[in-house]
């Protein structure tokens, strides 16, 4: 297990390698040059190319990658083009609303999903399970922006029940945190929502028509200990897997969804970046989310022993 | 003399012979809706000109954010354009970029995909390459390459393949691997024939169906991804008239005037599900054991 557990970790960074390298290469290759904008409109072509060469931007490609690689291993993201300001600290201040967003929905999309697709499984072929299917497919077309505008003009704008935009730190209390999270939460758990709730239901109807879940029932174990004790815990891996992949959507769809709430975290960080053409800061986001993919998954993988003990590496 | 056969009666009763639609609509009933749906879709894009529509681009700054009336069917936006016609010309954009990255990432994915499967010892370099790609979560990758170009639809087309291309790839490969250690195809290696005709003959016709329902998949998330790059400012050029920049540009009203939002809205949510919808149904068809599966 051990040693699983580290080749599993030591696989992950190819993977990483290849990441930075696209990455940098964005940077590379990107239109504009960062001496001619820092130099300014007066420089001459002496000073230009000075300022190049205090930057090390005429190495060569290899040689700018492992610096470059270098500064990132010991946390140094550059500095933005357009605040002047370190990007590891532009994320630092950036981060709070969207780790909150996304473990918000990761919970509430869990608490929903499972339960559905359980349910979905064991009344298998009945109104029930053709409702969450129906919603299942719903959840895939309907846009997160979509649904976004759609809550905040029924709940905030008509209902008045809650607040139409922004965000507020936790540390200025539980409500005022959670009233501003939960539309937002709604609309992006929808794709989620579904994805969940299908390969739930997939894989429960498969365990369901086991050998040993008939010897359960034999025996008179209550349907729900059945369902969620015996079924659900063997439907655990396939489930888990698609949670982890699942992680792409939701971090995909919180940029959307910091664009229609105006939430002020990484999402909204990486549209203005766009606008602004601020190649360092799209650099480091990607990267950070990239990093966070991959860490979620790996997660993922060394958990399938605790979910199936029969896995053994 | 002549004998000539009694007139048989008609024991049987003539067999009705249903339409080939109806049958097709009674056992794929998803199927059929998704295709319904999409050829309205597919209908006003070919036609948008003449259902009614005006220059979706023409400024009428005299008309500027009229609520939906006789005139104006679903109101006009802030610089007076009719948002209908917009509506109307940006199914265009939607539906090209689903189908050009559908076809593109399917094509450019596949290659891949076999090069992978049958080339040994470039199989671990390229699935490296194709697992670091994946691990960017697409719609970044896919913002990450619209910062480097100008907004311009064929960029996008270009942009949302690359992130869509390694999970085709991914796939092909798979079922290549299978493939090849079926019988009839070490048979036909046994038998002398040649890779490229193996490749062409017995090994590509099998991927037709799972790339079609794989395909059809991401069209769908394409036009989503169109919609999401275009609304944020990262995908067709504010001239295009597609649905992302109608709500990209109803976004600062859309507390008093949602309706320039809600349009594209449900335009856009309607076609995603008829292909989704046309995805399951092909999925269920050509492809009994995934369906199975999910």
């Amino acid at each position: 297990m051990l040693a699983y557990a580290v080749r599993r970790i030591l696989a992950t960074i190819p993977v990483m390698l290849i990441v930075a390298l696209f990455v940098f290469s964005l940077l590379y290759i990107a239109p504009g040059d960062p001496a001619a904008i820092i130099a300014g409109d007066q420089a001459s072509v002496a000073d230009v190319e000075r300022i190049r060469a205090s930057l090390g931007l005429d190495q060569p490609f290899v040689v700018r990658f492992g610096g470059w690689l270098w500064r990132i291993l010991h946390g140094d993201l550059g500095t933005s083009i357009f605040t002047n300001l370190p990007v590891t600290q532009m994320i630092a201040q950036r981060i709070e609303p969207t780790l909150s967003l996304m473990i918000a929905t990761l919970i509430f999309s869990l608490v929903c999903a499972i339960p559905m697709g359980v349910i979905a499984a064991w009344k298998h072929g009945t109104w029930i399970d053709r409702g969450v299917m129906i919603l299942a497919v719903f959840g895939f077309s309907v846009p997160v922006f979509v649904v976004g505008y759609l809550l905040a003009y029924v709940f905030a704008l008509q209902l008045n029940w809650l607040p139409v935009q922004g965000f507020t730190p936790l540390s200025r209390g539980f409500w005022p945190f959670l009233s501003n999270l939960i539309l937002p939460t709604l609309a992006l758990g929808g794709v989620y929502i579904a994805l969940i709730a299908r390969i739930t239901r997939a894989t429960m109807m498969e365990v369901l028509s086991q050998d040993y879940i008939r010897t359960a029932r034999a025996k008179g174990v209550g349907q729900h200990a059945i369902l969620f004790v015996h079924a659900l815990k063997n439907a655990a891996v396939p489930i888990v897997t698609v949670v982890g992949l699942g992680v792409a959507l939701l971090i995909g769809g919180a940029v959307v969804t910091e664009s229609v709430f105006a939430i002020p975290g990484l999402g909204r960080l990486t549209v203005d970046a766009i606008l602004r053409r601020d190649y360092p800061v799209i650099q480091g986001v990607v990267l950070l989310f990239s990093f966070m993919y991959v860490l979620v998954n790996l997660a993922v993988d060394l958990l399938y022993t605790l979910f199936d003990p029969r896995i053994r590496y | 003399m002549s004998v000539t056969s009694p007139a048989l009666p008609d024991v049987l009763p003539p067999i009705r012979r249903r339409g080939r639609l109806r049958t097709l609509i009674r056992r794929n009933p998803t199927i059929a809706m998704g295709a319904a749906l999409l050829g309205v879709v597919v209908f006003i894009a070919i036609f948008a000109p003449w259902l009614g529509t005006v220059d979706p681009t023409a400024l009428a700054p005299a008309k500027r954010i009229r609520p939906p009336s006789e005139i104006y069917w679903f109101g006009t936006d802030m610089l007076g354009r009719d948002v209908y016609s917009r509506v109307m010309f940006g199914a265009r954009v939607s539906l090209i970029v689903g189908f050009a990255v559908a076809l593109l990432s399917s094509a450019i994915g596949t290659f891949i995909g076999v090069v992978s499967g049958y080339v040994r010892w470039l199989d671990s370099v390229i699935m490296r390459v194709m697992d670091g790609l994946m691990s960017i979560p697409p719609i970044l990758l896919a913002i990450a390459l619209m910062a480097l170009t100008r907004g311009s639809v064929q960029n996008v087309i270009i942009a949302i393949s690359v992130a869509e291309t390694p999970r085709v790839a991914r796939l092909i490969r798979g079922v290549v691997l299978s493939l090849r250690e079926q019988p009839y195809v070490e048979a036909a290696i046994a038998s002398g024939t040649r890779v490229p005709k193996i490749i062409w003959r017995h090994i590509l016709p099998n991927t037709i169906a799972p790339l079609t329902v794989q395909a059809t998949y991401i069209c769908a998330s394409a036009m989503i991804t169109e919609a999401i790059l275009s609304f944020i400012g990262a995908g067709t050029p504010p001239t295009v008239p597609s649905w992302g920049n109608i709500m990209a540009e109803g976004r600062a009203l859309w507390q008093v005037k949602p309706y320039i939002v809600f349009f594209p809205a449900v335009f856009l949510s309607v076609t995603v599900l008829a292909v989704n919808l046309l995805g399951d149904g092909l999925r269920d068809a050509l492809d009994p054991r995934l369906a199975k599966r999910l």
